[in-house]
């Protein structure tokens, strides 16, 4: 729970965290290695300095440390894994289902963990996500369209094995797919950060919810016109979010520009931890007001119902979760007495 | 170091297509080796993931601009620490087509995505020219729709709104045919916007402008980061 300066306590989730392991062990070659400095680069270039953290914590991490920089420091109240394989960069995997599903249990009420799939691993693939739903329950997907497998080095939402997972999908009530639109590796001579195959999937599959993260910046101004198009397509925040820190006045310009062409029940808050943690974010972000100029031009209004919509409701809705009843059910579990006994 | 600088101004002219912005400004020029007339450029950029179809684009303009100094006898450019760095440097030191650098990987030719970006460079340079002219009461929207080339060229303008005006028109001329090229504000092709159109138009290109400025700010920090320059953090 996190007070807003109104005084109003309001629920908080995470849409978009992650636990990876990047360390020397598990990585397969040099661009596993660079895959991660990358990653650290994004952390250093927009968290303040005193949310650093030292290289070597960065490649790997515990998963008390994630709940305690996720949930006690950082404001959440729960949190959505994300997950993403990489196989041919990392032995065993960047992220690891099981792990998730594992702190998931240790934690209940606590996490919704995500699947993934990959429509190049054709049919055999198909078999896998139906097993995983079965294993996991899973509400939502994570596709990370610019993944490398084999000699592909991407592919698209439209593609005829992409859509055969996506009907897969709805026959098996997986209904959120997360799609990582933003930046990337080294997509080749198509613009790889082209969002228009969202556009065609989202028209085709009405009753799946497609959420683009990291609002498919480097191409805004494209997701902003699908989205105005297809109802069906929300916009997460994690990756602009740390913007609010190192540059205000962009920030302030994109959340006018969403609020303009989408509508603020279509924006989830993420932070991306461990890129970011969401303790900062969420603290600047409950703070946050519109500059005056830009409210106007955009006739967008950023007040606490807003926010509320965006770190909680809007993702609530999407997945099923009754906020008042989730309230309850946390109320006095391992991590709600912890943060009680850390207020004493 | 007369040499050096005629390699620096040709530099100025090399613009990253996705931030429309000079190499040099951006810090993406690491070192130029200048060897009586060899040229060798060292450039890098953000991340060892950036795009290998932009990159090649900055390489190749980067081979053609140095290229048009008349005392130059040979261009070697050499992007550093990138997961492509052998094929382009390979490919674009001999002069070879992208698709033949990547062999399987690309599905064509970069002259559509370099139109692309050409188009959307040129929306946001509009989005601030205009701004300018709407925001200093230079002129109403009015005249802004119905400004001519000719017109705008004449009009008295600040030294920061003749320096828009100029990077502007540079654009405007790339892309359109001289016959369509007759009224000031328009759009990629020509067209005139009437004013029942012009709020949406503008709030069209207000946001293709920020988003390039948006991706600028966010590959600057990258690369200061990366290279452990003195940013803004």
């Amino acid at each position: 729970m996190y007070r807003l300066p109104s005084g109003e306590e309001i629920f908080v989730i995470d849409a978009h965290i992650a636990l990876w392991d990047a360390s020397k062990e598990n990585q397969r070659n040099v661009h596993g290695e660079q895959f991660i400095n990358c990653f650290y680069d994004y952390h250093t270039s927009l968290s303040p300095k005193e949310y650093w953290w030292p290289k070597d914590d960065f490649l790997k991490y515990s998963k008390e440390r994630l709940v305690k920089d996720v949930f006690i420091k950082g404001h959440a109240d729960m949190a959505f894994f994300q997950p993403v394989f990489l196989n041919e960069f990392y032995k065993n995997g960047f992220g690891n289902l099981e792990a998730n599903a594992q702190l998931a249990k240790e934690y209940p009420n606590r996490f919704i963990c995500n699947g993934t799939f990959d429509p190049r691993h054709g049919s055999r693939g198909l078999e896998v996500l139906e097993a995983m739903k079965e294993k996991y329950d899973l509400q939502g997907v994570k596709l990370y369209t610019a993944d490398w497998y084999g000699d592909s080095k991407g592919y698209k939402l439209s593609d005829p094995w992409a859509v055969r997972y996506l009907e897969k999908c709805e026959e098996l009530g997986i209904k959120n797919i997360h799609i990582h639109k933003g930046p990337t590796i080294t997509p080749l001579n198509r613009d790889a950060f082209d969002v228009a195959d969202v556009d065609d999937v989202a028209t085709t599959f009405q009753g799946l919810n497609f959420i683009v993260e990291h609002l498919g910046l480097p191409r805004l101004e494209d997701f902003c016109w699908i989205a105005t198009q297809e109802k069906n397509v929300y916009g997460g925040l994690s990756v602009v979010m740390p913007f609010i820190h190192a540059r205000p006045r962009y920030f302030a310009e994109i959340m006018g520009e969403l609020l303009f062409w989408l509508d603020e029940d279509r924006i989830l808050f993420g932070s991306d931890y461990a890129i970011w943690e969401p303790g900062w974010l969420i603290e600047k972000f409950a703070e946050f007001e519109l500059p005056e100029d830009i409210a106007k031009e955009t006739g967008a209004v950023f007040d606490d119902k807003v926010k509320k919509k965006i770190l909680a409701e809007n993702a609530a809705r999407l997945y099923g979760i009754d906020i008042k009843s989730q309230k309850e059910k946390i109320k006095n579990d391992k991590i709600d007495r912890q943060l009680n006994m850390s207020k004493v | 170091m007369q040499k050096e600088q005629e390699v620096q101004g040709k530099l100025q002219k090399v613009h990253d297509p996705e931030l429309d912005q000079p190499l040099p400004e951006l810090g993406f020029i690491d070192r130029t080796i200048i060897d009586e007339n060899d040229v060798e450029i060292v450039f890098r950029l953000p991340t060892y993931w950036c795009s290998p179809n932009f990159a090649y684009i900055m390489a190749e303009d980067i081979r053609l601009y140095v290229s048009e100094l008349d005392w130059v006898e040979s261009i070697k450019v050499r992007l550093i620490d990138h997961s492509a760095s052998e094929e382009i440097n390979e490919g674009v030191t001999r002069g070879r087509k992208f698709s033949n650098s990547f062999n399987g990987q690309s599905d064509g030719e970069l002259e559509g995505l370099r139109r692309k970006f050409q188009i959307k460079a040129f929306y946001a340079r509009q989005d601030r020219l205009v701004r300018h002219l709407l925001n200093n009461d230079l002129l109403d929207e009015k005249q802004v729709i119905a400004l001519t080339v000719d017109q705008l060229k004449c009009l008295n303008l600040s030294w920061e709104g003749a320096s828009l005006r100029e990077k502007y028109l540079v654009k405007k001329q790339e892309l359109m045919h001289p016959e369509a090229n007759v009224y000031a504000i328009t759009d990629h092709e020509g067209k005139k916007i009437s004013i029942e159109e012009l709020p949406g138009y503008m709030f069209g290109i207000k946001s293709t402008r920020l988003s390039m400025e948006f991706n600028g700010h966010y590959c600057r920090g990258l690369l200061e980061a990366r290279y452990h320059l003195s940013g803004k953090n």
